[in-house]
């Protein structure tokens, strides 16, 4: 027995040697973020984005910290009325395409590699896949498909929509769609493939009567899921999923050479570790989340930037609640039981909640000063965002409000509800909860109960208009109102519809500022919009998320973008001292 | 003998059926709705929840999901795993190792020390010895392993910067990355490959990583074996045999060490079920906090993100792994008492 104890001190001592925390040429990342698929047409998450867009390149990009700027990447110039780049009243963008790039297998770029890939995109346009931004501004559908059949002469329309001139790609577009640049920008519409390498990988073989063999792809079966072959700083020299994602950089990019050799991006879903990892040097960039904030600001060695981002949430009031066995409106009546389907269409409901929500402590005591709610749904950062009035927290106000609602008989009989929020996110929890004290501490007949659903089921349930205010969020897809206060007030908006939310003057203002070049006229619609947002009150804006980037102080190069969350990194701008 | 085994072999694929049926039945009660959400990871793809349900047919009968489900298992397809973003089949094999190494180091431990200390204990029962290791052992069985893995994690590598969590150092994984064909993965375990390349430093480093894990792993399982093999020297040494040897004058130690102990290993068999059933739970809170990604870590994310092929496989798997198990314990069992053959 002796023998065996000294044998494992031997080797625990062998095995406890220090070793040195990461390379100084190597960057080390751990998160906690899951690539699901390495295919530009089918990834639509953040993850997954940060890798390809490391390997592969877009013609433009963001401009630094800006969303509404952006410079050019295999393009030679960003398109614009004055360079001649944009056409025909906003429905034709020409683009140059760079000489002398090359991919990491070698090949050359060429313009006609360029235009197989935006239609080789949305020809794939897998199930729930990002395609939707570019055949909207393409082909004027969000798919290709309807009702599980490829609709007739899509991919005519597709094929005809770019085109290869001389060393230039020309997109057509049916009618004006100003996002177009910060679509191609941040999406996976723009991401330049090569053709010739991604044919005979399988990928779409270019033309048009083949093309629906190649459309809506099954999760996994996508070719390009786990191989790579960009124009970028870097390419993947192993990827282990949920794992490690390792990048190595390339000898043949066209660019300036990016100063680390190689980066890893490691999971880890565990914070405790991810923090030790931060402390030791092992790590030099960890993903932080809000709550653990204060673990991090005063770590030695280690820098903190906290980024505002394009994403809002808000608590959602639904106009029409499923009445059929619904237990979150108790007995669907106004008999102090529960409350009516159609509780929240009263105005006077809405207001009454709003003023029930003091925003003041909720960004004290929540989230220690660290965030911002703007006023609407258009979040700070995006363009035409305008400050609003907003309903100030006053019970009194909202008791008053309450008192009239319903002809006086929400104040008489009272009511009982359910306020739901996904399990799991504090700052939605404690949100939800300083509403529900605020709103019962104005009568003791009214009663809400606080319920955290967990994430797959409220995805459900609200979509099956389940809950009578559901506390939820969204991310930008591209740095637009139409992003946004489509989504929020549109009555066929994702949250709009589910809302059951309709001002036929929002929806007239939503169509019309999307296809409207003239920046005067969009802007004073999408100010309009923000005007209804305080005049209907369909909904209380709670806070616009703000990321967290922690990095070890030998680490330079990090420029703050409110569109790349903390999965993102761009590694090429990177340095370690 | 032989027939025994046979009629076993036979009653093991009933059970493999009931095990299948019992969870394609439970994860069946999630709505066709919930089980297309798992593919949904932003409210932006919510739109497609009823073309998903469409595509996989989720709102079909259990009859007809379940034959189509063992009609793919049959073809060797055991379906696609969104947490590994990769077939089944080969995730499996991505994360068995890791877990398979954690195991292969912990059970001789577990063994040598839990068999070492409840052979101690009960010869010297009532003593200091005895008492220290029932306390450490009541300790070990009621803390949860999630913390004590999170103790260990904070002490060793918080306080001492030692064992850092993860598979390999940085350094050694872009080599490993780096030269695919100089370090070849015979294993996928990184103690044995580095072994088999000649790398002793890979192996040494993989050890390194796995002192905590393994700690926790041995620390788990551990209390329940010290417990009955005390119990069986207690009752061995109470036994007519020993008495009489005690009073023929034989050594002591040749008295439970020859004789008491041979017998008191026989109960040990009896819960080696129930350890390999420890050692997989262990295995999901050691994982996901040393951040190891093997079978654990793959359960326990599966479970969150509603990864049905995966619950699916894994669970047989574990199902498979725990009858197989019992299995040998009782052919283990018929070997060493004939009387078992003739039930």
């Amino acid at each position: 027995m002796k023998r065996i104890i000294s044998v494992l001190a031997c080797v625990l001592l062998m095995a406890s040697v220090a070793v040195a925390a990461s390379p100084k040429d190597t960057f080390v990342f751990e998160s906690y973020g899951t690539v699901r698929t390495l295919d530009p047409a089918c990834a639509y998450d953040v993850v997954s984005h940060q890798r390809i867009m490391n390997i592969y390149e877009s013609l433009i990009f963001f401009d630094g910290s800006a969303t509404d700027k952006f410079g050019p990447v295999l393009a030679t110039e960003v398109p614009s009325a004055e360079n001649g780049g944009i056409r025909d009243d906003g429905k034709t963008y020409e683009f140059k395409i760079r000489k002398g790039v090359k991919f990491h297998n070698g090949n050359e770029l060429t313009a006609e590699d360029v235009a197989y890939s935006i239609k080789r995109h949305m020809v794939v346009d897998q199930e729930g896949g990002p395609m939707w931004m570019m055949l909207e501004a393409v082909a004027g559908v969000s798919s290709t498909r309807k009702d599980g059949k490829i609709i007739d002469g899509i991919f005519e329309k597709i094929d005809k929509s770019v085109e290869v001139k001389g060393d230039s790609v020309i997109i057509h577009l049916p009618r004006p769609f100003p996002p177009l640049l910060a679509v191609l920008a941040y999406s996976y519409g723009g991401v330049i493939l090569d053709k010739e390498w991604t044919i005979a990988n399988g990928g779409w073989d270019g033309t048009v009567k083949n093309a629906a063999n190649f459309n809506g792809p099954a999760f996994g079966a996508e070719p390009l899921q786990k191989i790579a072959n960009g124009t970028g700083p870097y390419k993947m020299l192993k990827w282990t999923p949920s794992n490690e994602f390792i990048f190595q950089r390339t000898d043949n990019y066209w660019g300036e050479k990016p100063e680390l050799k190689t980066a890893i991006i490691r999971y880890n879903k565990e914070w405790s570790s991810r923090k030790l990892a931060l402390q030791n040097g092992d790590a030099d960039r960890v993903t932080v989340d809000a709550q653990y904030l204060s673990e991090v600001q005063d770590m030695d060695n280690v820098k903190l930037f906290s980024v505002p981002q394009l994403s809002v949430t808000g608590a959602m009031f639904c106009q029409k609640i499923n009445p059929e066995a619904n237990p979150n409106i108790g007995s669907g009546k106004l008999d102090g039981e529960g409350i009516p389907p159609n509780f929240f269409a009263d105005i006077n409901v809405r207001k009454a909640f709003l003023h029930a929500f003091d925003r003041q402590m909720y960004i004290e005591d929540v989230w220690n000063g660290n965030v911002t709610i703007p006023t609407t749904p258009n979040a700070k950062g995006l363009p035409y965002s305008k400050e609003e009035p907003v309903y100030e927290y006053d019970l009194e106000k909202a008791a008053e409000l309450m008192k009239k609602a319903w002809g006086g008989k929400v104040w008489d009989k009272g009511f009982k509800m359910v306020l739901t929020h996904n399990t799991g996110n504090a700052q939605r929890e404690a949100a939800a909860l300083m509403i529900a004290e605020n709103i019962m501490s104005l009568n003791p007949k009214f009663q809400i109960e606080v319920r955290n659903v967990d994430w797959k089921d409220y995805t459900v349930g609200y979509r099956k208009f389940m809950y009578p205010l559901f506390i939820i969020g969204w991310g930008a897809d591209f740095p637009d109102p139409d992003n946004f206060l489509t989504t929020f007030m549109a009555s066929t908006g994702p949250y709009g519809k589910f809302m059951a939310y309709k001002n036929d003057e929002v929806d007239k203002l939503a169509k019309y500022a999307r296809f409207e070049i003239d920046p005067d006229k969009r802007r004073d619609a999408y100010y309009r919009m923000q005007d209804l947002w305080f005049e209907d009150a369909p909904g209380l804006i709670l806070y616009q998320k703000v990321d967290h980037f922690a990095y070890r102080s030998n680490v330079d190069g990090f420029i703050p973008n409110p569109m790349l969350d903390h999965e993102w990194e761009n590694l090429k701008l990177l340095k370690k001292n | 003998m032989t027939a025994y085994i046979i009629r076993r072999l036979f009653f093991l694929v009933f059970v493999l059926f009931g095990v299948s049926i019992l969870i394609f039945g439970l994860l069946s009660t999630f709505s066709p709705e919930r089980r297309a959400a798992a593919y949904v990871t932003s409210p932006k793809q919510a739109e497609n929840i009823p073309l998903i349900i469409q595509e996989y047919g989720l709102d079909k009968p259990f009859y007809v999901q379940y034959g189509k489900w063992v009609q793919q298992v049959a073809k060797g397809n055991l379906g696609w795993s969104l947490v590994a973003a990769r077939p089944v089949a080969q995730a499996f094999w991505t994360y068995f190792p890791t877990t398979l190494e954690l195991n292969l180091l912990a059970s001789p431990l577990v063994i040598i020390v839990g068999i070492w200390l409840g052979t101690m204990s009960g010869v010297h029962r009532d003593s200091f010895f005895d008492h220290s290791t029932r306390i450490a052992a009541i300790v070990g069985w009621s803390l949860p392993t999630f913390l004590f893995a999170l103790i260990l994690l904070m002490v060793f590598y918080g306080y001492l910067g030692m064992f850092s969590p993860g598979i390999l150092s940085s350094k050694l994984s872009l080599w490993v990355a780096n030269h695919p064909d100089e370090f070849v993965r015979y294993t996928g375990m990184y103690t044995f490959d580095g072994l088999l390349n000649g790398r002793l430093d890979i192996t040494l480093n993989a050890l390194r990583h796995l002192v905590l894990p393994v700690i926790t792993q041995v620390i788990v399982v551990v209390a329940l074996l010290m417990r009955v093999m005390r119990s069986g020297m207690i009752e061995e040494m109470n036994k007519d045999y020993i008495i009489t040897a005690k009073a023929k004058g034989a050594d002591f130690k040749t008295i439970y060490k020859k004789h008491a102990k041979k017998n008191a290993l026989i109960p040990v068999i009896t819960v080696a079920g129930q350890l390999v059933a420890l050692s997989m739970e262990g295995s999901i809170a050691v994982e996901v906090v040393f951040s190891r990604q093997g079978m654990g870590w793959w359960l326990a994310e599966s479970a969150t993100q509603l990864d049905m092929p995966v619950l699916m496989s894994v669970c047989m798997f574990v199902g498979l792994v725990f009858v197989t198990s019992n299995l040998i314990i009782d052919i283990m069992y018929a070997y060493v008492d004939p009387r078992i053959r003739l039930h």
